[in-house]
């Protein structure tokens, strides 16, 4: 009789150990849509997104959003996913070091979300791809695979190119180079004054300026064979001068580059260009947040400008940063989760988004901003420049080879002199033709 | 309980005897079961499953979400040989693993003898201020050092320059030469303290009188350490020789995300956080779990060997 009940209870315990794993129980059916919206913390802060939810339940009594907001994100929803329970919409942008949009996309575990660019605006008369700015959508950085599906919708934008302190070129006089060769003439100039003319706070952070180097020189069919991996494109003379170029200005480097350029010492990089050591470095919008407390020279003011042209007159091309939002395939609310994506980008919510500037890439936002993110966003009033979206395409994925790694980290040991460009092209070449046989 | 426990039956006739022992033996090892029954269940489930999945994956290619894996044999591994930075990852594992185990043990060992033999003023501070690393976060000690190694103001160079040996400042988490041993640096730094206490724990239950006689033998205490001191605590040494090997694969991957993320260009990566980069940021779960299979096979190898070439008889005081 006790031997059974002891047997009992330690059935019982063993049981309540694994029910214990298992999540908890869903909410209540009480007929209303639950609607679980996950989305990435970034330097925008969580307070806009409860805004938004709270402005969408009240016009949508019949929806429940569940927010799940985090740094990390992605830790908090893969076991989730892996288990099949997936959320209906996530606010995740590429290039994070989980790489879960990444993943999905190669996997084709994305939502097809083109009807919602031809769906209205909830309590709006325009459709969503009308008030789109040109040319946000259609790139690889929205449909991955190069069709014409739209799968991840432009969420935030901004410009990314090359910082600088506006004071310190107003009270020395310079100009910032229009030309690679006014360029290389600054750099000599400032040497002579102890400052060096480019530093970047990790390798991760040439992304915006390789893109924009790429298109600069061999057009945007040279920026999209690069992008999709065309054969021996690494070794055509449109990429031998981007390496020129970029092995050119990271002789210029500042020489503190590389030993600050990890997760733990980057900002050192960002405060050298704070304490006038060096001019330039490849960065975006979010700078002036993430430095906001940061010491600096008298008469600091941040500046944004594209790269130089890569001849007289030539085009100029602006990286832009694009943050996406997408629906998980396997998401269970499909419909709820496409209205509450078309939602997202109505006036009210765009509002709340721009007073956490958060910008989406809506037309006629840009004329209501302010301060610095007003001087930002006039990069792209430049008739010159061209705002450039996107990013490698998606391949299925290659052991071992790792592009981004391959053309952004070999910098650090271009500058410290352990690896020459001839091998920089060469790795590139071999990474560019493995994806390549990978995708196709 | 008192009835279940085995006190011998004083009423039961002798034939019934052998009967009634099975039958209550039988009882007992139910009741034993009953009781491992939810950590064996708990360590197959959170162990024994993993582990072997972490096998049957790399025989996969699998992006770590989509339905369809693709089962490739030994493609994953063939393809580890082949690619340079995971063999440069190995390598420095292993650097790591020789340089840090060496250095920490000598040092530790060395202190330890010190702290128990020479009676030291002020020995539980110094014990206390060389522990204190081993119970901070890696966090913190990655914070530590990246104000200890800072190229400007860094207390190193620092001090270098206050010393005018401004020849011998470096650039210590950016010059691809140095970066391992100044993450080996931190990783002695972080554990010696927690082997010193081990050794000197079993130092201290080696009887006086041993050392008593040998002295009026005219043993020195640099023979004393020798002839008395280690082979008595030989068992301990090769436990700990255990520990060394995991922590080189385990703490050397913290410290490095924290430290350098295996920069400046992967010259600093080791082979945990080589396989976590393809098995996630490059979406290769299989090809990550390759490199699981050889970090596990290494480090049983390393383990069985070192267990193997330090096998001695057991030594009593």
């Amino acid at each position: 009789m006790r031997r059974s009940l002891v047997l009992a209870g330690a059935a019982v315990t063993v049981l309540g150990l694994l029910t214990g794993c298992s999540a908890g129980g869903d909410g209540a059916d009480s007929g209303k849509t639950t609607l679980s919206v996950a989305a990435l913390e970034g330097g925008y802060g969580r307070d806009m997104y409860t805004q938004v939810i709270q402005a969408y339940e009240a016009a949508h009594p019949d929806v429940d959003v569940q927010l799940q907001i985090s740094k990390s994100i992605e830790d908090e929803i893969t076991p989730n996913m892996k288990a099949g329970r997936y959320p209906d919409v996530v606010v995740l942008g590429q290039g994070r070091k989980a790489a879960l949009t990444e993943t999905l996309v190669k996997d084709k575990a994305l939502e097809d979300l083109t009807p919602v660019l031809q769906a209205n605006v909830p309590g709006e008369s325009q459709t969503v791809s009308a008030k789109l700015i040109d040319g946000i959508v259609g790139n690889l950085n929205t449909n991955p695979y190069g069709d014409d599906k739209t799968y991840l919708m432009p969420m935030y934008y901004a410009p990314t190119g090359l910082v600088y302190n506006k004071g310190l070129f107003e009270e020395k006089g310079w100009e910032v180079p229009a030309t690679w060769d006014e360029m290389w003439a600054l750099g000599d100039k400032a040497k002579k004054d102890g400052i060096a003319l480019f530093t970047y706070p990790t390798a991760g952070y040439l992304d915006s300026f390789f893109f924009a180097l790429l298109a600069d020189v061999g057009g945007e069919q040279f920026y999209n064979d690069v992008m999709t991996y065309k054969q021996g494109v690494w070794q055509t003379p449109q990429a031998k001068q981007v390496l020129d170029i970029a092995t050119k200005l990271l002789s210029y480097a500042a020489p503190t580059t590389v030993g600050y350029a990890n997760e733990q010492d980057f900002t050192k990089n960002q405060q050298s260009i704070l304490d006038n050591k060096a001019l330039f470095m490849p960065n975006g919008t979010w700078i002036v947040g993430e430095m906001a407390d940061a010491p600096r020279e008298d008469g600091f003011a941040w500046g944004l400008t594209p790269l130089p042209a890569a001849g007289e007159g030539g085009k100029r091309y602006i990286t832009t940063s694009v943050e996406s939002v997408w629906v998980p395939g396997a998401a269970k609310n499909k419909d709820a989760a496409k209205d509450f994506v078309a939602y997202l980008y109505s006036d009210a919510a765009a509002k709340i988004f721009a007073q956490s500037n958060a910008i989406q890439p809506i037309k006629g936002i840009v004329d209501s901003l302010s301060g610095e993110n007003a001087e930002f966003y006039k990069v792209y009033e430049d008739p010159s420049v061209t705002a450039l979206v996107g990013g490698f395409a998606s391949t299925a994925p290659v052991p071992g080879v790792d592009i981004k790694a391959t053309l952004f980290d070999t910098a650090n040991s271009v500058i410290s002199g352990d690896k020459t460009q001839d091998q920089w092209q060469s790795a590139l070449n071999d990474a560019s033709e493995k994806l390549r046989q990978a995708g196709s | 309980m008192a009835t279940t426990t085995s006190s011998p039956p004083s009423d039961t006739s002798a034939p019934a005897r052998p009967a009634g022992r099975s039958a209550r033996r039988r009882g007992d090892g139910r009741f034993v079961l009953a009781c491992l029954l939810p950590a064996l269940v708990l360590f197959v489930l959170f162990m024994v499953v993993p582990t072997v999945n972490v096998f049957r994956m790399s025989f996969y290619t699998w992006s770590g979400f989509s339905p369809d894996m693709r089962f490739v044999g030994f493609d994953n591994f063939t393809q580890l040989f082949e690619d340079a930075q995971f063999v440069r990852a190995f390598q420095n594992t292993v650097a790591l693993l020789v340089v840090v185990t060496v250095v920490t043990m000598g040092m530790g060992l060395f202190l330890a003898a010190i702290m128990t033999r020479q009676r030291l003023r002020g020995r539980n501070f110094y014990r206390f201020v060389l522990y204190v690393p081993n119970v901070l976060s890696v966090v913190v000690i990655a914070a530590i050092f990246s104000a200890i190694y800072d190229q400007q103001n860094g207390l190193l160079n620092g001090t270098l320059r206050l010393l005018s040996l401004d020849g011998l400042q470096q650039v210590w988490l950016g010059d691809q030469d140095i970066v391992l041993w100044s993450v080996a640096i931190a990783m002695v730094w972080q554990s010696l303290g927690y082997y010193m206490v081990l050794y000197m724990s079993s130092m201290a239950s080696i009887p006086e009188e041993l050392y008593e006689a040998s002295g009026l033998d005219g043993a020195s205490p640099t023979r004393q350490f020798f002839s008395i001191t280690l082979p008595l605590i030989w068992q301990n040494l090769r436990t700990t020789l255990t520990f060394f090997v995991m922590s080189a694969v385990n703490l050397s991957f913290v410290l490095v995300r924290a430290m350098t993320g295996g920069g400046p260009d992967g010259s600093s990566e080791v082979l945990l956080s080589y396989m976590y980069k393809q098995a996630y940021t490059n979406s290769s779960y299989g090809y990550g779990m390759a490199i699981g299979v050889v970090i596990f096979a290494f480090s049983f190898l390393v383990s069985l060997l070192v267990s193997r070439a330090t096998r001695r008889e057991p030594l009593q005081f």
